[in-house]
C-alpha cells in the first residue's frame, strides 16, 4: 500500500498543481452536480405535481352506449331520443366510501326560466346567429342554467369563480331551495342576498327560491355552444342537486348527472376505477379519469429533466476529455518518476493506483466544493430553465360536471332544440368552459447525500477513464525507454 | 551469481549489433567495471543485466535461472538495485522518504524501519536534518550518496551503476566508489559499474572493455 503514501507525498509536495487540479475538478463536479440536482428536482417536482394536481374520476352515464342504443332504436316514424341514465345517489355514496377517495361531489344540470326577474341576454355576432347575424336570446324557455351541486366550493373553484357576497352552498342546503346567483344577474335585477326570486321550470311550475349568495364568474368564462341565453355564464344559478332534480322532473329524484371523485393518491386511480366498476352497471355508466392538470405540469418538468440529463452527459463527457488531457500532460511530465518506480520493480498497476489515489483525493475536495456551490449553481440554472420553459399550461378544464351531464353538449337532430327538457342538451358545462392555468414557479433544488454519492460515482468513472487514457501510452513502454528518453 | 550466455543486442539493424556472442560471469563479493567509448553499448549492456530491457538473443541467468523466467519486474524488485548517473531519486520526497519508499517497494527486510534508514544515511555523511530535506535541496554528491544508500538498504545482491560519478567532482567520486566497493566487500554484493573514467575503473576488482562488439578483460 506504499502507493497511498507516495500519492499523499506527491499531493503535499506539488501544491500548485494540486490546487489547479482541484479547481478544474470542482468546476466539472459543480456542473455535473447542478445537472443532477436539477434532474432530481424535476423528478421530485413531477411526483409532487402528481400529488398536488391529483386526479379525479367522473362517474356519469355511458354516452357512447346511449348513442348506439338510440341509433338502434330509431325508426323513420319516431324521432330518435337519447336516453341517459342518472346516477343513483345511493350508488354514488357507496363508491364514495371506497379507499383512496378524498372527497366527491354530485352534480346535476337543467335549465329553467326567469320569472320574477330577467335573465341576461347576450348579443354575439360571432357565435350567436346564422350567417353572422346578431341574434338575441328568445328566452322563452330555459334561459337559466341550473347547476345542481352537493357543494359550491369545488364547482366554483373549478370554474374560476368565487363568492363575493353571502355564502356558498353546502351539504346543509340539500332539500332546500337556496340558490347562489351571478353578480351581473344580481346587479341587473337589483337582487341581494336574502331576497326571494321566482323561477319557472321548463314544464311551467313556478318555484320561489332564496338567494343565499352571489358569485363572480371568471372573466375567462364565456358562453359556449349553441347560442345566447342560458349559455351566458351570468345566467348560471347554483342550487342543491335535490332542487335541480325537482326542476327537471320527478323521475330524476334520487339521481344525479355525474359524480366526481377526487382521489388522495392519483397513482392508484386504476385500482379505484376497478373497484368502483364492480358497483355500477358498466353498460349504462362509465368512469373517466382526468389527470390533465398533472399532465400539463409534467411537460415542462420532463423538458427540464431531459435538459438536465443532457447537461450531465455533456459535462461528464467534456469533463472526462478535459481531465484526461490534463492527466495525460501530468503523467507525461512524470515519465521519469514512472521510470524510477519501474526500475525499482514496482508493479504497473500500483503506479496507476498511485495516480488514481492522487486524483481521488482531489475528487474528495472537489466534491466538498461542489456540494457547497452546487445548490447555488443548481438554483441559478434551474430558475433560468424554468423561465425559459413555457410552463403555463392551459388546461381546458372540462370541469367535472361538464363531462358527464346528461345530454351535455349533445348536438344534432331534435336534441339540440330541446334545451332544458328531460334528457335535454344543456349541460352545466355550458355555463362557461373555464380555463385553469397551472404554472411551475420554481424547482426545489437541494443537495442530498444521494446526489453527492451519485456525483462521487460519476467523478470516480471520470478519473478512472482519464487515468487509463493517460497511462496507456506511458505504461506500455519498457522502463529503459522511459528512463533514457 | 549472474551469467551472461551468448547474448547479442541491436537497435534497428540486426547486421550491425552493439555486441554479440557475449559470455560473461559476474560473482558475488566482487566489483566490476565496464569501460568503453561513448555509444559502444555499455549502458545498453547494463540495462540488460538490470532487467530494464531484453537481449535480442541469448539469455541472462541469475543464480542459475533465466531472468525472463523470474520475470523482469520481480527480478528488478528483488534481485537487482540500480544506481543512475542522474541519481533517479523521487524529487518530491526527502532523502529519508526516498529510502523508505524504495525499501517498501522492494519489500526489504528493514522495510518501515525509519531508524535504520537514518543510520544508513548517517554512515554516508547525511545527518538527520539533511535527510528530512527534499532531495532537490541536496548537492549532487549528497544525492548520489542517497542513491547508493538506497541500494544498500534494499536486499538485492546485484548492484548495477551506470556512470555513478559522471556528475560528481573528484572528492565525491572517490567517496561514491568507496561506498560501492564497500557494498561488494562488506555486504557480499556483486557490483557492476559502467564508467568512462579510467580512475574509477581501476578501483574495481575486475575491468572489462567493450570494444568491437566484444567484452575484453583488462589485466
Amino acid at each position: 500500500m506504499n502507493f497511498f503514501k507516495r500519492a499523499l507525498l506527491n499531493i503535499k509536495a506539488k501544491k500548485g498543481r494540486t490546487f489547479l487540479l482541484i479547481l478544474v475538478m470542482s468546476a466539472i463536479m459543480l456542473f455535473v452536480l447542478a445537472g443532477l440536482i436539477i434532474q432530481n428536482a424535476a423528478t421530485t417536482a413531477a411526483n409532487d405535481a402528481k400529488k398536488s394536481a391529483g386526479a379525479t374520476v367522473t362517474l356519469a352515464a355511458n354516452r357512447d352506449k346511449a348513442f348506439s342504443d338510440m341509433k338502434a332504436s330509431s325508426s323513420t316514424k319516431s324521432k330518435p331520443s337519447l336516453n341517459l341514465a342518472g346516477v343513483e345517489v345511493s350508488t354514488a355514496k357507496k363508491i364514495g366510501v371506497l379507499s383512496n377517495v378524498k372527497s366527491y361531489s354530485l352534480t346535476t344540470s337543467t335549465t329553467a326560466n326567469a320569472s320574477s326577474f330577467d335573465a341576461i341576454t347576450t348579443s354575439d355576432s360571432s357565435q350567436g346567429g346564422m350567417g353572422g347575424k346578431e341574434m338575441k336570446s328568445a328566452a322563452s324557455t330555459g334561459d337559466l342554467t341550473i347547476s345542481g351541486v352537493s357543494s359550491t366550493a369545488s364547482a366554483l373553484s373549478s370554474n374560476g369563480a368565487k363568492i363575493t357576497k353571502g355564502r356558498g352552498l353546502t351539504a346543509s342546503d340539500l332539500n332546500t331551495k337556496n340558490v347562489v346567483i351571478e353578480t351581473e344577474l344580481a346587479s341587473t335585477n337589483k337582487i341581494s342576498t336574502g331576497d326571494t326570486i321566482t323561477m319557472k321550470s321548463t314544464s311551467g311550475t313556478k318555484y320561489k327560491v332564496k338567494v343565499v349568495g352571489i358569485y363572480k364568474a371568471s372573466s375567462t368564462s364565456s358562453a359556449n355552444g349553441g347560442g345566447p341565453g342560458a349559455n351566458d355564464p351570468s345566467n348560471t344559478i347554483y342550487t342543491a342537486y335535490t332542487f335541480a332534480n325537482t326542476l327537471k322532473g320527478s323521475k330524476y329524484k334520487g339521481t344525479v348527472d355525474s359524480v366526481v371523485y377526487t382521489l388522495s393518491n392519483p397513482a392508484k386511480s386504476a385500482d379505484f376505477t376497478k373497484a368502483a366498476k364492480k358497483l355500477i352497471n358498466t353498460s349504462k355508466f362509465s368512469m373517466s379519469t382526468n389527470d390533465s392538470t398533472y399532465q400539463s405540469m409534467l411537460t415542462p418538468l420532463n423538458n427540464i429533466k431531459s435538459f438536465a440529463q443532457k447537461i450531465v452527459i455533456l459535462v461528464a463527457v467534456a469533463g472526462t476529455i478535459i481531465l484526461a488531457l490534463i492527466v495525460i500532460l501530468m503523467i507525461r511530465e512524470r515519465r521519469y518518476e514512472i521510470g524510477v518506480l519501474l526500475s525499482l520493480g514496482e508493479k504497473r498497476w500500483k503506479v496507476i493506483a498511485q495516480f488514481f489515489v492522487e486524483m481521488f483525493m482531489v475528487l474528495i475536495v472537489s466534491l466538498v466544493v461542489a456540494g457547497v456551490g452546487g445548490k447555488f449553481v443548481g438554483n441559478v440554472i434551474g430558475d433560468q430553465l424554468i423561465s425559459q420553459q413555457t410552463t403555463t399550461a392551459t388546461i381546458s378544464s372540462t370541469s367535472s360536471d361538464m363531462q358527464g351531464g346528461p345530454g351535455g353538449n349533445a348536438e344534432g337532430g331534435a336534441l339540440s332544440g330541446t334545451k332544458g327538457g328531460p334528457g335535454g342538451s344543456v349541460p352545466s358545462g355550458t355555463m362557461g368552459q373555464a380555463t385553469k392555468s397551472e404554472k411551475l414557479k420554481n424547482l426545489s433544488t437541494t443537495v442530498s447525500v444521494k446526489d453527492l454519492v451519485e456525483l462521487g460515482g460519476m467523478g470516480l468513472v471520470i478519473i478512472f477513464i482519464s487515468i487509463m487514457l493517460a497511462s496507456f501510452g506511458i505504461l506500455r513502454l519498457e522502463p529503459k525507454k522511459i528512463l533514457i528518453s | 551469481m549472474i551469467e551472461i550466455k551468448d547474448i547479442a543486442y541491436w537497435y534497428e539493424n540486426k547486421d550491425n549489433p552493439l555486441f554479440e556472442n557475449v559470455n560473461l560471469v559476474f560473482e558475488k563479493g566482487k566489483s566490476y567495471a565496464i569501460v568503453g567509448r561513448s555509444g559502444s553499448g555499455k549502458t545498453t549492456f547494463l540495462s540488460l543485466i538490470a532487467g530494464l530491457d531484453k537481449p535480442k538473443s541469448g539469455e541472462i541467468l541469475y543464480e542459475g535461472e533465466a531472468i525472463n523466467r523470474i520475470g523482469l519486474t520481480r527480478y528488478r524488485n528483488k534481485d537487482v538495485s540500480i544506481v543512475f548517473q542522474s541519481y533517479n531519486l523521487f524529487t518530491y520526497m526527502s532523502a529519508l522518504e526516498n529510502l523508505m519508499t524504495a525499501m517498501a517497494i522492494t519489500g526489504a527486510s528493514h522495510s518501515g524501519d525509519r531508524e535504520y534508514a537514518i543510520e544508513m544515511l548517517k554512515k554516508v555523511g547525511i545527518d538527520e536534518e539533511t535527510a528530512k530535506k527534499n532531495v532537490q535541496h541536496l548537492s549532487g554528491g549528497q544525492q548520489q550518496r542517497v542513491a547508493v544508500v538506497r541500494t544498500m538498504c534494499c536486499d538485492a545482491l546485484l548492484v548495477v551503476a551506470d556512470e555513478p560519478t559522471g556528475n560528481l567532482d573528484e572528492a565525491n567520486t572517490k567517496e561514491i566508489i568507496e561506498l560501492l566497493q564497500d557494498l561488494a566487500k562488506s555486504q557480499g554484493k556483486c557490483v557492476i559499474i559502467v564508467t568512462h573514467e579510467p580512475d574509477v575503473a581501476q578501483m574495481c576488482d575486475v575491468q572489462y572493455v567493450l570494444k568491437d562488439r566484444q567484452f575484453q578483460m583488462i589485466d
